[in-house]
């Protein structure tokens, strides 16, 4: 499929698949912050999976997509794919319990196998765009400069609002679980209690 | 310790930052390495069930 999508256009798709992600970790932080939730050691090992994620596209978007960066970002979601699902197998025979709330109906670390599914199904179908690595000097025709411009700006944001992202999910975890392993069942920050 | 796989990620992005592809690779390789050693520890952990 050579030729349907060109580099600046999967770079954009990079960027809007970074703030995807990243509205994915703001969600987990507001039920977390403003609800209480605190985050059980494998739904802070499925935040990561994300995080890892986050980092793929990046690289697509700073650099131009590459299959590495895509297979970076596949391996990140397999990764935490299996983290997901084993937390949801711990509760999969009915009666014994959830852990956290319920977002429409489903708990976060099911949303979470989902959204991994996605990004699998996603970064998949993007690979099937050979077009896109193609190096941009080679390319036709260039994209018009403030086009050019404001997508950069853009994607460059969304970089930036990932990194932020991975810091604020590692302070966090520092203040909960401190230097070690997270406690089986938290209750709340190791760091703030007295 | 959990959040080696996190600030080991924030290098990566900060290495994706100042250009350096291979670094940010590599650290995100090892935060991945990190992530898996993590989940084995924590695999089987009792949960605060809601019944």
């Amino acid at each position: 499929m050579i030729g349907l999508l060109n580099a600046p256009t999967a770079r954009l798709l990079n960027a809007l698949g970074l703030l995807a992600v990243s509205l994915v970790l703001i969600v987990a932080f507001v039920d977390q912050i403003a609800f209480g939730d605190i985050p059980c050691p494998l739904c802070i090992l499925q935040r990561a999976g994300f995080a890892g994620a986050s980092l793929g596209l990046a690289l697509n978007v700073k650099f131009g997509p590459r299959p590495s960066h895509y297979a970076v970002v596949i391996l990140s979601a397999f990764l935490g794919a299996c983290i997901s699902s084993r937390q949801i197998l711990l509760h999969i025979v009915p009666g014994t319990g959830t852990y956290g709330d319920a977002l429409m109906g489903l708990h976060f670390y099911t949303w979470a196998f989902i959204v991994y599914l996605a990004i699998i199904l996603g970064s998949a179908a993007m690979l099937l765009f050979d077009g896109q690595f193609v190096r941009e000097e080679e390319a036709d025709a260039p994209a018009s400069g403030s086009a050019t411009s404001t997508a950069a700006t853009f994607s460059l944001a969304m970089v930036a609002l990932a990194a932020l992202l991975a810091l604020a999910n590692g302070t966090s975890t520092v203040l909960e679980c401190a230097g070690g392993l997270c406690p089986d069942d938290p209750t709340g920050y190791l760091l703030l209690q007295n | 310790m959990m959040s080696i796989p996190f600030f080991g990620i924030l290098a990566a992005f900060l290495c994706v930052f100042s250009g350096q592809r291979g670094a940010a690779l590599m650290l995100w390789a090892l935060s991945m390495v990190g992530l898996a050693v993590l989940f084995r520890l924590h695999a089987t952990d009792a949960l605060n069930l809601v019944l």
